[in-house]
């Protein structure tokens, strides 16, 4: 046996990931520049804002040498506004929309590298590690939220809801079907993807004999290897 | 797919099915209890799924009749299968067989049956979203759905195992947090 570890990533590995993330932070201290293997970091002047990775600014932040701004989609009013959304509708509140492409590079951003948590960042969506960065705003710097009970209270709601209707999915799988996941987080993918995938190889286990059969038939039919190849890669989807 | 050591695979293939004998075949008495005589043609036997397998497709020389007759299964019979199309969470897969999912794809390899396919392929998601809501919110062992979960296959255990592991990863995970 390898690693007693399930597919995927577990809790803590998502969660590094997470800390990767641009914050917005008011510095209370100078601090230089830093050469940092993500790229340079501009020195730190006291009053002005600045957006540093998240994990530089939970260290300052214990070190009581920076306030952390929570991005805007971590107010009351937004968090209140997705959880209407997420209990009213049967799709997951959409992403944040992709900023229009930057001209003249070839590098296109995805959701988990674009600045959704800075204090820049869009209020009326969450981003793709929404609840990791919550839950650990909350626990390293409840004194720079408003309301930090009523955002916890919201994003366990949230989470609730949107775990719900996750394992609700799976009712529309069949064995060579997919469920629709957009704007479904970081966190929330690797909680559902054992569940979700054992359901998937269950149903392929049942339905082995008809695909084996549609094989068959396709075969006789005349369709050449290639063909059928094809076939398979339009079932992953 | 499934490894030559699969502790599953291999009890799978020892459930029994009811076969029918089609030829009188001396000396196999003793499987129906009848110590030194032979087998009657015509005698219905329970048999392990992969001894019955192998008789029904071993075809006798000359004739074209094989062995025996494969049946379905009592655990998949039109009863069962009524009782999942109704509701499959109330029915105690267990106690039919322990492995009912993999006896029925084993089965479905020997018999083509389009119904059997969707009712088995239904009943496991329709279990499967109230297997993930146990996971999720335990409620105890002597809780609502202690029947539920006590009625569960193989194949279902490992799924509920495999979700009731993610989500309380993410619980210590959260509760970590705190320290």
């Amino acid at each position: 046996m390898a690693l007693p570890l399930p597919p995927g990533l577990t809790p803590p590995e998502i969660a590094f990931i997470c800390e990767m993330e641009l914050v917005t932070i008011i510095p209370r201290q100078r601090l230089e520049g830093l050469e940092l293997l993500g790229g340079p970091l501009k020195p730190l002047n006291p009053p002005q804002r600045a957006s540093i990775p998240l994990w530089l600014a939970l260290l300052l932040k214990r070190q009581r040498r920076a306030n952390i701004v929570p991005p805007p989609w971590l107010s009351p009013d937004s968090l209140s506004a997705i959880l209407k959304y997420e209990t009213e509708i049967d799709a997951f509140s959409p992403p944040p929309r992709l900023p229009p492409l930057p001209s003249g590079t070839s590098l296109v951003f995805s959701p988990p590298f674009l600045p959704g948590s800075t204090a820049d960042a869009t209020a009326d969506a969450l981003p793709y590690h929404w609840l990791e960065l919550g839950s650990m705003l909350l626990e390293a710097a409840p004194e720079d939220f408003d309301d930090a009970n009523e955002v916890r209270k919201l994003l366990r709601g949230l989470r609730e809801a949107r775990m719900a209707k996750l394992r609700q999915g799976v009712e529309v799988l069949d064995a060579g079907g997919g469920v629709k996941m957009n704007g479904v987080g970081g966190m929330e993918v690797g909680e559902a993807r054992t569940f979700i995938t054992g359901v998937v190889d269950g149903l392929r286990k049942i339905g082995k004999s008809r695909e084996e059969a549609r094989k068959e038939r396709d075969r006789e039919n005349g369709y050449s290897p290639s063909q059928d190849f094809d076939d398979d890669e339009m079932d992953m989807r | 797919m499934s490894s030559y050591y699969d502790v599953d695979a291999i009890l799978t293939d020892a459930q029994k099915v009811p076969c029918t004998f089609e030829l009188t075949v001396p000396g196999l008495g003793f499987l129906e209890g009848n110590m030194s005589g032979p087998m009657k043609s015509g005698s219905k036997v329970e048999l392990p799924l992969w001894l019955g397998e192998m008789l029904a497709l071993s075809q006798n020389m000359g004739t074209n009749t094989s062995l025996v007759s494969l049946d379905h299964p009592t655990a998949l019979s039109h009863r069962v299968l009524n009782a999942l199309k109704a509701d499959a969470r109330t029915v105690d897969l267990r106690s039919l067989a322990p492995h009912f999912y993999n006896l029925g794809a084993r089965i479905l390899e020997l018999f083509e049956e389009e119904e059997m396919i969707e009712i088995l392929s239904d009943a496991f998601k329709s279990r499967a979203a109230v297997i993930a809501d146990q996971a999720h919110n335990p409620r105890g062992a002597l809780g609502e759905g202690a029947d539920f979960m006590r009625g569960l296959d193989e194949n279902e255990r490992q799924l509920f195992r495999a979700s009731h592991d993610s989500a309380k990863a993410v619980r210590t995970w959260m509760t970590d947090l705190k320290k």
